[in-house]
């Protein structure tokens, strides 16, 4: 080999490296033609359970919208998104990403990386296709953004051969709940699930809201501290509860939908998505199971508080996709796509239009517009994230370890002071 | 190879020897097609090493949450860091890790590997030991995890000989974290183990020989031959052991999450949930960097007690 062949070879390594760091992508079959309302979209998502529904749902979407959706789910909620923040900065910012709302919402919104959807909400709110309620969740100074993929409506979710067997009907009042809890627990049967990981503020946001939903507001906003008398006291609730032994044990790792199924513990309180995990645990809706909505602690709440969730579909301000997002999101809010979504998927329906194939999920669904409950957004969405990161740890802990509830709020209010300081 | 041979009338000029004539710098195509071979390994160091290592660095005086730009901070992530009595508990969660994978991994390794290094058919009690080494880290978490939660199968088999009331392996603290180094521990063992056992055999048998004759067995065998020869090796397995520990991340991710609350965090939890978890990644980046630099030091101290040792034999 001569020295100049020798300089060449050296030169097409290097070029090869380059090209190797650089990442040479080809063309994916999607959409990438800026302004196409048709075709196929880029979706990417943290639930990846779900793409065979998102998969399932592609016969509908290509019928009556052109569009086909290549899902890409991501299983880890922390890798995910890490992923969605660093797409914005490339050129292949998705052109439909689910997200979450409240204070992870605001601050892509605040960075201006997501695009409007104010005319999509304003033709579904004239076509009846969402109310006002939920409009309030996707609004950011005056407008809106994303729409939403789903809606979850957290209720306590019963064993129904347990709660036959002991001749426990199911509950309307706070009183009835603790006695039925008691008559459980005086025959050896766990009234109530708990973890010590993840899902460990649900029932510290259900004794809030039903305690005065003002307060839990307030937690939200930075007006009340968790160190305040008034959540101390919701707190010795809670205690007092453990102590009488009505929760399940922290540290058990049994999947909660099989949990309720053997009988572990006979209630469990979870949004109504949990439907499709204990169908898929092989309980029957309506005949192993039921649900009913909690009832306020406060019984003269004039209106039963109700946790609701709603995850986004959104469409990055910047994406090659952005109109074809659009357009899609557009199709999603219908009557007709709703009723496709759910056929595929089996949940409530944000929309009161759509048709809902459980009938559990339907009454669900009529229970809460009924206008003697109020709805109130989930602990989850409606606290700051690092106060939430640190909350739920708490109460994992204090599920873990029952005992002096102060301890685990002045833990949770450092962070909040923080949080709140660096905010004015 | 032939190619890369200097012909000779460039090896001397005037039967002198080159370096003697050619200028300092000049350079010849052979270096430069060296360069070119080299550009590709020194460029992907570069960037997938030296780049992140810097960007860290920066971030760590940044608030900066995934979004926009970085804003300069100056030295307040550390000193939120140090601030922060849950890091001083990872902290100490980390520094257990590490006493702990000294003492079972490498002791129980070493141990092994002295046991069965001279016995006929020594492999065949080393085999199941290395076995758990082909699993990820997260498996074995999901494995312990079945045998240490409430109701699990250490609780039922406990629960058959009478004890109804067993700890709470993974609920309470230090316990967990002491349960999840057994587990860890159950992993690593097989490795040092053979590790061991190649240091072992490589030993000459001249002065082992020479011991023997002078009646050394056993203790005095081990203390006085075996373990000064060992040492060379001990130091790249107890080296790795530290460094491994530092960084333990995937198995309590699996088992505990780090908790209850944080406490079975490590440091590597810890930046994960800064960084990840809350989008906090100037903080992240501020633990992450401390990280390294234990890690660095604790090597670099430990590695250089142990030539200097050697040099002193």
């Amino acid at each position: 080999m001569n020295s100049r062949r020798m300089v060449g070879a050296g030169i097409a390594a290097l070029t090869a490296a380059t090209l190797l760091l650089t990442g040479c992508s080809g063309t994916d079959g999607s959409s990438d033609e800026a302004g196409a309302t048709t075709g196929t979209l880029d979706f990417y998502t943290d639930k990846a359970a779900w793409e065979p529904d998102f998969d399932e749902l592609n016969a509908a979407s290509e019928e009556q919208a052109e569009i086909t959706l290549n899902t890409t789910g991501y299983s880890d909620a922390a890798q995910y998104d890490a992923f969605i923040k660093q797409s914005f900065r490339t050129q292949k910012s998705p052109g439909l990403f689910t997200w979450h709302t409240g204070d992870s919402l605001k601050q892509l919104v605040d960075e201006g990386l997501v695009a409007e959807t104010t005319d999509l909400w304003t033709k579904a709110i004239d076509e009846g296709w969402a109310t006002e309620g939920l409009r309030a969740e996707y609004t950011i100074d005056d407008k809106q953004y994303c729409v939403p993929m789903n809606i979850a409506y957290w209720v306590m979710y019963y064993n129904k051969n347990i709660f036959e067997e002991h001749g426990i009907e199911k509950p309307t009042t706070w009183e009835e709940l603790d006695a039925a809890a008691g008559t459980l627990k005086d025959a050896g049967i766990t009234p109530y699930y708990q973890t010590s990981t993840l899902f460990t503020f649900q029932w510290f946001q259900q004794l809030v809201a039903g305690t005065d939903p003002e307060l839990y507001k307030g937690l939200s906003t930075g007006e009340v501290k968790y160190t305040d008398p008034e959540i101390v006291e919701i707190m010795d609730i809670w205690l007092d509860q453990h102590e009488k032994g009505w929760f399940s044990d922290a540290g058990s790792t049994v999947d909660p939908a099989v949990g309720l199924k053997q009988g572990d513990f006979a209630m469990i309180n979870f949004g109504s998505f949990f439907n499709g995990s204990l169908d898929g645990a092989g309980m029957v809706s309506g005949e192993d199971y039921d649900m009913f909505v909690i009832p306020a602690v406060n019984a003269d709440l004039g209106t039963t508080p109700v946790a609701v969730e709603s995850g986004p579909l959104c469409v990055a301000e910047n994406s090659k996709q952005k109109d074809l997002g659009l357009a899609y999101s557009e199709w999603w809010m219908s009557a007709d796509a709703q009723t496709a979504w759910n056929a595929a998927r089996g949940d409530v329906a944000f929309n009161p239009k759509a048709t809902v194939n459980d009938p559990m999920l339907a009454d669900l669904g009529t229970t809460v517009a009924d206008g003697e409950h109020e709805l109130f957004t989930r602990y989850f969405e409606a606290t700051p994230t690092p106060i939430l990161t640190v909350a739920l740890e708490q109460f994992g802990a204090f599920n873990a370890n029952p005992g002096d509830p102060m301890p685990f709020l002045e833990a949770i209010q450092a962070e909040a002071d923080k949080y709140w300081a660096d905010q004015e | 190879m032939a190619v890369l041979q200097t012909p000779e009338r460039e090896r001397t000029v005037g039967g002198l020897p080159e370096a003697a004539h050619r200028p300092p710098r000049r350079k010849t195509p052979y270096q430069a097609a060296a360069r070119g071979f080299i550009a590709p390994g020194v460029l992907m160091v570069a960037v997938l090493l030296y780049l992140p290592l810097l960007w860290t660095t920066f971030l760590s005086f940044t608030e900066y949450n995934g979004l926009g730009d970085p804003e300069w901070v100056g030295l307040d992530n550390y000193v939120e860091m140090f601030d922060d009595p849950s890091f001083v508990g990872s902290l100490l969660n980390t520094l257990l890790w590490v006493a702990g994978t000294l003492l079972i991994p490498v002791g129980v390794g070493l141990a092994l590997a002295l046991l069965t290094w001279n016995l006929p058919g020594g492999i065949w009690l080393r085999l199941p030991f290395l076995i758990p080494y082909a699993i990820s880290g997260i498996g074995v978490g999901v494995i312990w995890s079945f045998i240490l939660s409430a109701n699990g199968a250490l609780d039922q088999a406990l629960a058959m000989i009478g004890i109804a009331d067993p700890p709470r392996w993974l609920v309470d603290a230090p316990l967990n974290t002491v349960v999840m180094i057994i587990a860890a521990s159950w992993q690593g063992v097989g490795v040092n183990a053979l590790l061991f056992t190649i240091g072992l055999q490589s030993i000459p048998k001249e002065p082992l020989e020479a011991a023997r004759v002078d009646g050394a067995t056993g203790v005095r065998l081990f203390g006085s031959i075996l373990w000064p020869m060992l040492r060379p090796l001990t130091a790249v397995v107890v080296g790795l052991s530290i460094v491994a520990s530092l960084k333990t991340f995937d198995i309590v991710l699996s088992m505990t999450k780090g908790g209850p609350g944080r406490a079975s965090e490590t440091l590597a939890l810890t930046m994960y949930r800064e960084t990840f978890v809350n989008s906090d990644y100037g903080l992240g980046s501020a633990i992450a960097v401390f990280l390294s630099v234990v890690t660095l030091v604790a090597s670099v101290l430990y590695l250089r007690q142990q030539l200097s040792q050697k040099h002193e034999m």
